[in-house]
């Protein structure tokens, strides 16, 4: 009991992130509840407390990722009794969904977003369910992040209320629903085959070798069903067009980074202890999120819809580095995460920056804009082409260390398979530049409908765009330190 | 071994771009003056550069190197990235060609007078690519380059260009990137394959090198890496190594552009404004002649043995099926345009032909029709700001009213057609020559391809005849506006045929560089 209890005590004290993100919640709520009425005064105290908290959490994680509690980390440590592991790696991505809440939580400021006070009890307690997801090895224990990430989106994504908001909401929640279900089914039938809730040791790989492949492949497949719902791969994707038009763009631009690298993180443990053969169901996900994602985004006319197909086409290309199954091939997925999390929140940042003078998001609205505004024009080019993975833009070193590691599974198995994966993926890049290009070429060839009328965002508004251009560019020409930052996580 | 020399033709107009961009609107009549300057600028550096070559050797010359990027990747080695230019005899023709043709394009752009900040700055972005892309000696930097063209060249088409400019420019845009990309795929097979072979000793890893020198060399091939010479393992049915040489072949035949892969061609010309016109059939061009020499047939040599037949039939079915085309043509640009395919064709076969004189024809090819085209588009581009029109028939007997402006036209055409001591003559006579002497190739290829040489003196005859003789007219009672070249105008056309004349009568000025290089590169067969 005792030493139960000291566990839990250890445990505890590595985890002060997490747990600070327990007592805002509650601290959030009761300040909810116990006030009469919530002004915009106190919403403002609200969010400046969930950003504080959020900040002295990134400062913490950042803080233990370079030195402090190195003891529990360099190894990774078994916490509460095995339920959660926590490594260096798990770490990395408890940063990346710091930089990016801290970015969306000041995209909101930035913009001027009016939330109501739930907004921030309910997003604190999403980015705890993906702080809890990142240390996940255990089946049970990824079940109840991912709910807890999931109901949050669903709340988060009908926080406006309107028509459109709740036909996206209702979708996204049966979708969540139906996914959660099969994955639900899956970990039973795995459960079953190996009598371990851990997915990640001996015992899993041993027992899951001695079933047949085919049942444990439609068992792994349908256990990641829920993941590749919140990573909107193929065929789990038909939610996320609707749900991108309806929500607000700050959220979506939060659901289109942070559970997908959380959600990756848990691929890449659970890939990394799977004994069978994999990689057709992967190339197979892979080229149908590629190319279903990017033809449907060639007919959009809305951006933010024609972003939500793009993300389906970025889940295809995250996976790449998996379906690589060597150890760069995961450090590429890694990098190019880290690179997509600038570059997408750089465009929904974009995209509300130019809706805040058109009031829509129609491609048709941009007319003339990158005319009558030279610096958003640039940036738009600018992340545009990132997004397409052109040089000189970071997004163009991610796809080449992708399909670098593509190619020397390739060269090391000699699986024709792999190679039209490359092919298909890099023609693919050459189609996505159809749609991603409308967005400059409306803002720049175009004519506005009347005349040109010059006009500025502000000074805090173009600084913060271009703190993201600036990683943007600065981490193609040295992406050297990221590099050797993967390189140093120890890879389960 | 360091200088900067190379490195400052490729800063300064980078320089020079964010110099207009920066500067505030109300300069805006220095814009022009700042892209002219750092033209004039970056040719001196050139022509320095091209009287201190030393054309005794064929080693790349003023090399300049610094490490860029080195990424580990575990235990598959080191991937290392070099800045690293440097020039030979291939690419020093190329470059003097950049500068001469970029200066022209720049006072060309003189007349542009629509959101100029805009125009020359991406004019200066396009230059420092351009050149970027032929000192270029790490296949990553000149992928870098090679891509990085295709934006401003996608602004300057779409913005600046002709009615149909949008669909022209995206069709330029998704041809050469598709090309890039099957470009790219060979690239990453490359570096996965070849490593460094000094670096690898000295750090005692596999150092994976994107360095020409390096990638051109057997000796550095990774034993049973998968694009090694003898290596027998096969993709789709095919060996790696030609599997890989088709993706080149593709890719940089888009960007030549060889037949079948020649149709944004016409759409972009026709729609580019006129100094983006000469850019693009001066240089740009070019840049994909040059992929073919240095890394298609570079790197693949014993791929490219074989494939000599398919390299030399798509060069001669360019040449015939762009001069049939260009018979037909009834817009002047269109017709120069299908001409640009016929006289890039005899690049194909000169290289296809791997003799010393193809292949050194081949060179001088690029380098005279680089010059010539440049001329020619201008040509279009005079009678189109007079009239905004350019049907060929819309005009007739301009020879009276514009003599200046016909002599011009006259040393054009005829330097396109292969008038001897005009440089076409040159390069189309050293390029069948070298067919004739080749071993692989049968006679009948460059026989066919003569035919050509006949088909161009047709289209550029007739033109000539229809336009410029006989009594003067022109359509919708435009004979008004048909005046004479202003001095801007002279000063352009009349140094580029200056040019072309000491050029066609002595082509030891380039043949002299590029000899060694070629000498060496042909070792490699």
């Amino acid at each position: 009991m005792l030493e139960k209890l000291l566990n839990i005590l250890f445990s505890s004290r590595v985890l002060l992130p997490d747990l600070l993100f327990g007592v805002v919640f509650l601290v959030i709520v009761a300040a909810i509840a116990f006030s009469q009425k919530l002004d915009a005064e106190r919403t403002y105290v609200l969010f400046n407390v969930l950003l504080i908290s959020v900040l002295i959490s990134l400062g913490f994680v950042f803080y233990a990722f370079f030195g402090f509690y190195t003891q529990y980390y360099e190894s990774g440590s078994v916490l509460f009794g095995k339920l959660i592991y926590l490594d260096s790696i798990s770490l990395f991505f408890k940063l990346l969904v710091s930089i990016a809440s801290v970015a969306v939580l000041i995209h909101v400021w930035v913009v001027g977003y009016k939330v109501v006070g739930e907004f921030y009890a309910i997003f604190v307690a999403l980015v705890w369910g993906l702080f809890i997801m990142t240390m996940t090895t255990n089946w049970l224990m990824l079940y109840v992040s991912l709910e807890m990430v999931s109901i949050c989106s669903y709340i988060l994504v009908v926080f406006n209320k309107g028509k459109d908001n709740s036909e996206a909401g209702i979708k996204y929640l049966l979708f969540g629903a139906t996914s959660s279900a099969i994955m639900l089914y899956g970990i039973s039938l795995l459960y079953g085959m190996t009598g371990t809730l851990n997915f990640v040791g001996q015992e899993f790989t041993i027992f899951l070798g001695q079933n047949p492949t085919w049942i444990v492949q439609i068992a792994v497949f349908m256990a990641i069903g829920g993941l590749l719902f919140k990573l909107s791969a193929v065929p789990f994707h038909s939610w996320t067009p609707d749900v991108y038009e309806a929500t607000p763009t700050p959220i979506v631009a939060f659901l289109s980074i942070a559970p997908k690298a959380a959600v990756i993180l848990v691929l890449i443990r659970l890939f990394s202890s799977l004994s069978i053969d994999f990689r057709m169901i992967m190339a197979i996900i892979i080229m149908a999120s590629i190319t279903i994602g990017n033809f449907s985004a060639l007919w959009q006319t809305n951006t933010k819809r024609m972003l939500g197909y793009s993300t389906v086409a970025h889940a295809g290309f995250m996976l790449v580095g998996l379906l690589a199954t060597n150890t760069i091939g995961i450090q590429s997925t890694i990098f190019y995460i880290t690179t997509y999390l600038f570059i997408t929140l750089a465009a929904f940042l974009l995209i509300d920056l130019l809706a805040l003078k058109t009031e829509s998001y129609e491609l048709e609205s941009l007319r003339g804009l990158g005319q009558e505004n030279i610096f958003l024009g640039l940036a738009a080019v600018i992340i545009m082409i990132a997004l397409v993975g052109l040089p000189p833009t970071v997004g163009f070193t991610g796809k080449l260390l992708l399909f670098t590691a593509l190619w020397e599974s390739y060269q090391t198995s000699g699986s024709n398979m792999l190679l039209v994966v490359l092919i298909f993926g890099l023609l693919n890049t050459a189609i996505s530049i159809f749609y991603y290009i409308k967005i400059p070429y409306f803002m720049i060839f175009k004519e506005p409908k009347i005349g040109v009328r010059y006009f500025q965002i502000g000074f805090i508004r173009n600084g913060f765009l271009l703190i993201f251009l600036f990683f943007i560019i600065y981490l193609f020409m040295r992406p050297s330190g990221l590099i050797n930052l993967i390189e140093s996580l120890k890879l389960a | 071994m360091n200088n900067f020399l190379l490195s400052a033709l490729i800063f300064l107009p980078l320089a020079g771009s964010v110099m207009v961009l920066l500067l505030p609107s109300t300069y805006r009549d220095s814009f022009r003056w700042i892209s002219i300057i750092v033209s004039v600028i970056n040719l001196l550096n050139i022509i320095s550069l091209y009287n201190n070559f030393d054309k005794q050797v064929s080693n790349y010359q003023f090399v300049e190197q610094h490490e860029w990027i080195r990424m580990s990747l575990g235990n598959l080695g080191v991937l290392s990235i070099d800045y690293l230019l440097g020039v030979d005899g291939i690419n020093m023709p190329m470059l003097l060609l950049s500068g001469i043709v970029l200066l022209i394009g720049s006072i060309s752009s003189f007349t542009i007078e629509y959101r100029q900040k805009a125009y020359h700055s991406l004019y200066l972005l396009l230059s420092g690519s351009i050149i970027g892309c032929f000192v270029a000696l790490d296949f990553f930097l000149f992928f870098l380059f090679f891509e990085f063209m295709l934006l401003p060249m996608y602004f300057l088409i779409g913005i600046w260009g002709g009615e149909r400019r949008e669909y022209a420019a995206i069709k330029f845009f998704i041809y050469t990137l598709v090309g890039s990309i099957l470009i790219l795929i060979v690239m990453i097979g490359l570096s996965m394959s070849v490593k460094d072979s000094f670096f690898s000793q000295e750090t005692g890893r596999t150092v994976h090198t994107f360095d020409f020198r390096q990638l051109a060399d057997f000796k550095n091939y990774i034993a049973h890496s998968i694009l090694h010479p003898f290596e027998k393992q096969m993709i789709f049915g095919i060996s790696a190594r030609l599997f890989a040489f088709i993706l080149l072949i593709v890719g940089f035949g888009i960007k030549l552009p060889s037949v079948p892969f020649h149709t944004w061609l016409p759409d972009a010309h026709v729609e580019a404004p006129t100094p983006v016109s000469v850019v693009l059939a001066g240089i740009l061009l070019k840049v994909g002649a040059y992929g073919f020499i240095r890394i298609a047939y570079g790197f693949f040599p014993d791929i490219a043995f074989q494939f000599t037949y398919i390299v030399a039939g798509a060069g001669v079915i360019s040449i015939i099926y762009g001069a049939f085309n260009a018979l037909a043509q009834e817009d002047l640009k269109k017709m120069i345009a299908y001409s640009s395919i016929s006289h890039m064709g005899f690049v194909l076969l000169g290289l296809a032909s791997l003799t010393v004189e193809g292949v050194n024809g081949a060179i001088y090819q690029m380098f005279g029709h680089g010059l010539v085209s440049a001329m020619l588009f201008l040509v279009a581009g005079v009678i189109y700001d007079r009239t905004h029109n350019r049907l060929i028939e819309n005009f007739r007997g301009l020879s009276s009213a514009m003599p200046y402006f016909t002599l011009a036209v006259a040393v054009a055409f005829f330097g396109a057609l292969g008038l001897p001591t005009l440089p076409g003559f040159m390069g189309e006579f050293f390029t069948i020559m070298g067919g004739f002497q080749s071993e692989i190739l049968p006679n009948w290829v460059s026989m066919t391809a003569m035919l050509g040489i006949v088909l161009s003196a047709a289209y550029f005859l007739w033109t000539l005849q229809k336009m410029f003789f006989g009594t003067f007219w022109a359509n919708r009672n435009q004979e008004g506006n048909m005046k004479d070249l202003d001095f801007r105008e002279i000063v352009m056309l009349y140094s580029l045929s200056a040019l072309s004349i000491i050029f066609g009568i002595f082509p030891s000025l380039i043949f002299d560089i590029s000899g060694e290089s070629v000498k060496a590169f042909l070792n490699g067969f």
